[in-house]
């Protein structure tokens, strides 16, 4: 019941004091890493995987994944740079990116309502056919010198303050909110805690899903245009270290990757981890190829670590129910 | 009588896989014939079917994982072939003779295997991220150690396995692919692990109480898939004559599709090797299909994707059906 409260919890806090030790090793380490031109680029880098990373949150909390984001953030992002070279209104670009990414969601979502195949097989599939549309809507050319329609909303600066920070703090704080306060928000906490349960309890568990997998695909587009707005270009590798990225800030945030149990609050500490981790590395002048094997191993000590921690919470809870059931078997 | 077909004659007919799978590797080899007038012939067929060999081993392992249920899968073959490849063509470099080199390698993959197995079963991890997480860190190792170039400077004889013949028949058919899934489907088929296998998969609680070493079991199938990548990376190293430490990369994706349409239960507990034998045959000549037909290969990648979303739905669908028939309502 800790998520449900309006604040932190001490998994949370365990995840911001993790950053801050980070931050403070790493200032220490490299003297490049503390100044405000240098944390400003990590923002700017980071502002995409932390948009994936809300949505991505809500996809576990129920326990489920999806390791197609990057695909599709590659899909959205191209149709994005065909919009802008055709010189459409951004407001109207934004829309589309947004429906595409939702729509993308929703087929996710059914296939795996609906078609009842399992999160990971699904989004593996859909990854594959969306990479495949990614290299045929290329044709083997990258889209570049994009004009920058969207470059206020990562480049800019309002009141000093690096745009990247207000568009994160908004977002984390709707998401938060909607999580916390709205039925939905109940309703993927209960669906992730014990599914059964939810359905007795008059939830439409199909329905909560789904709708999880579409906030996942909107902000997914959203991100797209994010993406186009930092580089003017997009790549043929578009978005390939994103879902894998999204899932290790997710869960060294302290959600359980077996759903119910998570916070928007964390996975943001678990963003700015690994955001710094990557910059870290980078100045340290640790070859890029590096991060992905420390993320692949940060993901399986996370996970791990939170696995050994909840076992004994397990065990104590499956005690009590024996005690429990043994008194009533006496009575 | 429409009726009755599609309730009754259809799921039946569906549901024995491996007439399904041999009907459409019929239409797939009528379909090829029709493309190319030089296909059809054995060597033309064999040579083809060269190219299938890591896939099956790959297949075998990724089968037996997925059998053996608890949401079992493994995401890391791909990366695991890559790393065991760039360790061969280490050792080889060092100046290891090539087949004690080769051994080794083998050896090595199972070390590999044996990790994932110590994270999934051992510490509980849930096997999509634990191997995702080990996918990663074994992929990205391969590229670091290589810089992203390949190694080759592998003797001359070691093309023997790879590219030679014995009887017109390719060695690694004769030698590798077809004794390696004789001995497991033996094991899988007439010895009492392969049913520890199946009932792990059907109920694991039962499966515990009746003594089988569950956690044990599912270790062994982890490590079993390190050391077929293992020999998948030699057969591999032999073939390209390199080791190129991306060469697994979308293995796992093939793999899984593979043994989906295989007609094995993701969620473990049904399947059968030769539907993954019959899925491996047919996966191979369409993608040689697509080739000869001139479509690019990346569009393989989309192709796989939908038979992988395709394969899945009609199991479940089936599943499902076959549920409703026995009076067991899913």
């Amino acid at each position: 019941m800790k998520t449900f409260i309006p604040g932190l919890s001490r998994r949370d806090l365990f995840t911001i004091g993790l950053v801050i030790l980070e931050v403070v090793i790493f200032s220490i380490v490299s003297e490049n890493f503390l100044n405000s031109s240098n944390l400003r680029s990590v923002l700017r880098n980071a502002t995409e995987l932390s948009l994936v990373s809300i949505g991505m949150t809500i996809v576990i909390l129920m326990g489920g994944i999806d390791i197609s984001v990057g695909s599709a953030l590659g899909v959205v992002a191209i149709i994005v740079g065909w919009l802008i070279q055709a010189e459409v209104h951004p407001l109207i670009i934004g829309l589309v990116a947004i429906l595409v990414g939702t729509t993308i969601g929703f087929v996710n979502g059914s296939l795996i309502t609906f078609g009842r195949i399992p999160d990971i097989i699904a989004t593996l599939g859909m990854s594959n056919i969306l990479r495949a549309a990614v290299f045929g809507m290329l044709g083997g050319r990258w889209i570049t010198g994009l004009p920058p329609v969207f470059s206020p909303l990562v480049q800019g600066q309002y009141f000093g303050i690096p745009a990247s920070i207000f568009v994160i703090f908004i977002f984390y704080f709707v998401f938060w909110a909607l999580l916390t306060f709205l039925p939905i928000g109940r309703h993927i906490y209960a669906t992730g805690n014990n599914v059964e349960a939810a359905k007795l309890s008059g939830i439409d568990v199909r329905k909560t899903r789904i709708v999880g997998y579409m906030l996942l695909g909107s902000l997914v587009g959203f991100s797209s245009l994010l993406y186009v707005g930092r580089l003017g270009s997009v790549e043929i590798t578009v978005g390939i270290d994103l879902p894998i990225s999204a899932i290790a800030a997710v869960v060294i945030g302290g959600a359980s990757v077996f759903g119910g149990r998570g916070s928007i609050v964390g996975t943001l500490a678990g963003v700015f981890f690994m955001a710094f981790m990557k910059n870290g590395l980078l100045l340290l002048g640790i070859p890029s190829l590096w991060e992905r094997a420390v993320i692949g191993f940060l993901i399986i000590f996370s996970v791990g670590i939170d696995l050994l921690i909840n076992k004994h919470q397990a065990i104590a809870k499956f005690l009590h129910l024996k005690t429990r059931q043994s008194r009533v078997g006496e009575a | 009588m429409i009726e009755r077909f599609f309730k009754q004659s259809l799921p039946a007919l569906l549901s024995n896989r491996v007439y399904f799978l041999i009907a459409l590797l019929i239409i797939v080899l009528i379909f090829l014939s029709l493309i190319s007038p030089y296909f059809l012939n054995t060597r033309t067929i064999l040579d083809i079917l060269r190219m299938g060999t890591v896939l099956l081993l790959l297949s075998i392992g990724q089968t037996l994982v997925i059998l053996a249920g608890g949401a079992g899968i493994d995401l890391s073959v791909g990366a695991m072939l890559s790393l065991s490849g760039v360790f061969l063509g280490i050792l080889s470099r060092t100046g290891v003779d090539i087949w004690v080199a080769a051994l080794l390698t083998i050896l090595f993959g199972g070390l590999l295997g044996s990790i994932n197995g110590f994270t999934v079963a051992i510490w509980g991890l849930p096997p999509l991220i634990g191997t995702l997480g080990s996918m990663w860190a074994f992929g990205a190792l391969a590229l670091v150690i290589t810089n992203g170039v390949p190694i080759s400077n592998f003797p001359r004889e070691f093309a023997f396995i790879g590219d030679g013949r014995i009887l017109g028949i390719p060695t690694q058919i004769l030698l590798v692919a077809l004794p390696v899934f004789v001995i497991i489907y033996f094991f899988l088929n007439w010895s009492f692990l392969g049913r520890w296998v199946y009932l792990i998969g059907v109920n694991e609680t039962a499966a515990k109480f009746s003594g089988i070493p569950v956690t044990r079991v599912r270790f062994s199938l982890y490590t079993l898939n390190g050391i077929l990548a293992g020999i998948g990376a030699v057969v591999m190293a032999s073939w390209l004559m390199a080791a190129r430490p991306d060469v697994g990369s979308g293995m796992e994706l093939q793999s899984i599709t593979v043994t989906v349409l295989g007609g094995t239960n993701i969620f473990g507990g049904f399947g059968s090797l030769l539907g993954t034998l019959l899925a491996v045959l047919i996966v191979t000549l369409v993608a040689s299909g697509l080739q000869l037909a001139g479509i690019n290969a990346i569009w393989q990648l989309a192709v796989l994707g939908f038979i992988l979303l395709g394969a899945v739905s009609i199991n479940q669908l089936i599943y499902s059906l076959k549920a409703k028939q026995s009076g067991l309502s899913a």
